[in-house]
């Protein structure tokens, strides 16, 4: 049986290089595109086909998703502040989902299983509660690092532990999501690996867990973009209203 | 694990992910979004609306209900006045009517009560005329001469007709 983490490997397509910096088309990357393009396809057959006051099944899905995004983003940073935020929102959680998503798919591959991805969106979305933070409250912001009620006692004790907490967080982010991703497909692949190996007399069995797995899977993909995007309603509703 | 190994992958993917983000951000909030999320406002809105109409009507509804009821009830309230009122009267009348029945018979039955007294009187005033005729022709005729069984009979038989004549004459005049 082969490396079961072998499929994690990233091959070149096309290769582009700009000044130093290598940025080659790769497996990875087309997987990604592919998932986004199903995603747009969906919303643009919907949109310029005309959104009917009674809608279809298509429309009814993607109505679906933003009403689901527009509660998320309502109850965790309220309906007048998130307003703007839902497009944002939006499109983090369709991300994650079409990436999850594309990489069950046997050959593909699943962008959010490398932690520089799910990295430099947790680092991204880390650097924008800031930003939102200090350009709504200035340097009242800091006060986010000082939990309400506390005692004057505990206040020099609180900061270090909520600043750790506060760094914690795009770590956790980025960390769940590939460590999710890369487990599921891990599993998935040794399954297969043994189904395949084994003889039809038991290979059976491990064949049937890597369908029950693959749906397992289908539930986690939405589950973790689930996570990741109520998280960063959290973190942005935090850095709005100041805990 | 290769995530961690092929660090010369790592430019790119951070990279075409975070360029594909934008794309698909831009494209969902310039496109997508505005007119899912329009279409679902005018659609809650419309319901809220309808809803509201609806709350309105029935209201409106319950409103005319209770007049109709009330007006029903008024109705009713009235109708049995009206039937008292035409109880009360068909009974006056009813009494007014037998109380007249019965002065018309009592009327009546005085009348003839009357009538007969007066036909009683008048009979009795003729049979006594009568009497006194016949008494006084028979004495006339006993006082002239003694008479026969057959003159007494004659006589008898005389004054009879005489009476009769006489009665004949009282009912011609």
């Amino acid at each position: 049986m082969e490396n079961p983490i072998q499929h994690f490997e990233v091959h070149t397509i096309i290769p582009i290089h700009i000044g130093g910096l290598d940025l080659s088309i790769n497996n990875a990357i087309v997987a990604m595109w592919v998932g986004l393009a199903v995603v747009s396809c969906m919303f643009l057959l919907s949109v310029r086909r005309g959104l009917s006051p009674v809608p279809g099944k298509l429309q009814s899905v993607l109505e679906i998703v933003v009403e689901f995004v527009q509660a998320l983003v309502y109850e965790f940073i309220g309906k007048e502040e998130g307003r703007k935020y839902v497009p944002f929102i939006g499109s983090l959680f369709l991300f994650i989902l079409a990436c999850n998503l594309i990489g069950l798919i046997p050959g593909s591959y699943t962008i959010t299983s490398q932690l520089v991805v799910t990295g430099a969106f947790a680092i991204g979305i880390f650097i924008m509660t800031l930003v939102i933070g200090f350009s709504k409250h200035g340097l009242r912001f800091l006060g986010i690092l000082v939990p309400p009620g506390i005692p004057k006692i505990l206040i020099p004790l609180m900061i270090p532990i909520e600043i750790i907490s506060m760094v914690a967080r795009p770590i956790s982010l980025a960390v769940r999501l590939f460590a999710n991703m890369t487990a599921g497909h891990t599993i998935l692949y040794v399954l297969f690996g043994l189904a395949m190996s084994a003889s039809l007399m038991v290979g059976w069995l491990p064949f049937g867990f890597t369908i029950v797995i693959n749906g397992l899977e289908i539930a986690i993909a939405f589950i973790q973009a689930y996570i990741f995007t109520i998280l960063t309603c959290v973190y942005i509703g935090d850095a709005i209203h100041l805990h | 694990m290769p995530q961690f190994e092929q660090i010369e992958v790592f430019q790119t993917l951070i990279f075409w992910s975070l360029v594909s983000f934008a794309i698909l951000f831009f494209f969902l909030k310039k496109f997508a979004f505005p007119p899912i999320l329009e279409a679902l406002e005018m659609r809650e809105k419309k319901i809220r609306g309808d809803i509201e109409d609806s709350e309105k009507l029935k209201e409106d509804a319950q409103t005319i209900k209770k007049e109709l009821e009330e007006t029903l009830k008024a109705a009713h309230g009235k109708a049995e006045t009206i039937v008292q009122l035409a109880s009360d009267e068909a009974k006056k009348f009813q009494e007014k009517s037998l109380q007249e029945t019965e002065a018309k018979v009592r009327q009546v039955q005085k009348d003839a009560e009357q009538e007969i007294q007066g036909s009683r009187d008048k009979l009795l005033q003729e049979i006594r005329g009568y009497a006194a005729a016949l008494t006084i022709a028979s004495t006339e005729k006993f006082l002239k001469k003694a008479l026969g069984d057959d003159d007494k009979k004659r006589l008898v038989d005389e004054s009879i007709e005489q009476v009769i004549v006489e009665l004949e004459k009282r009912q011609n005049n």
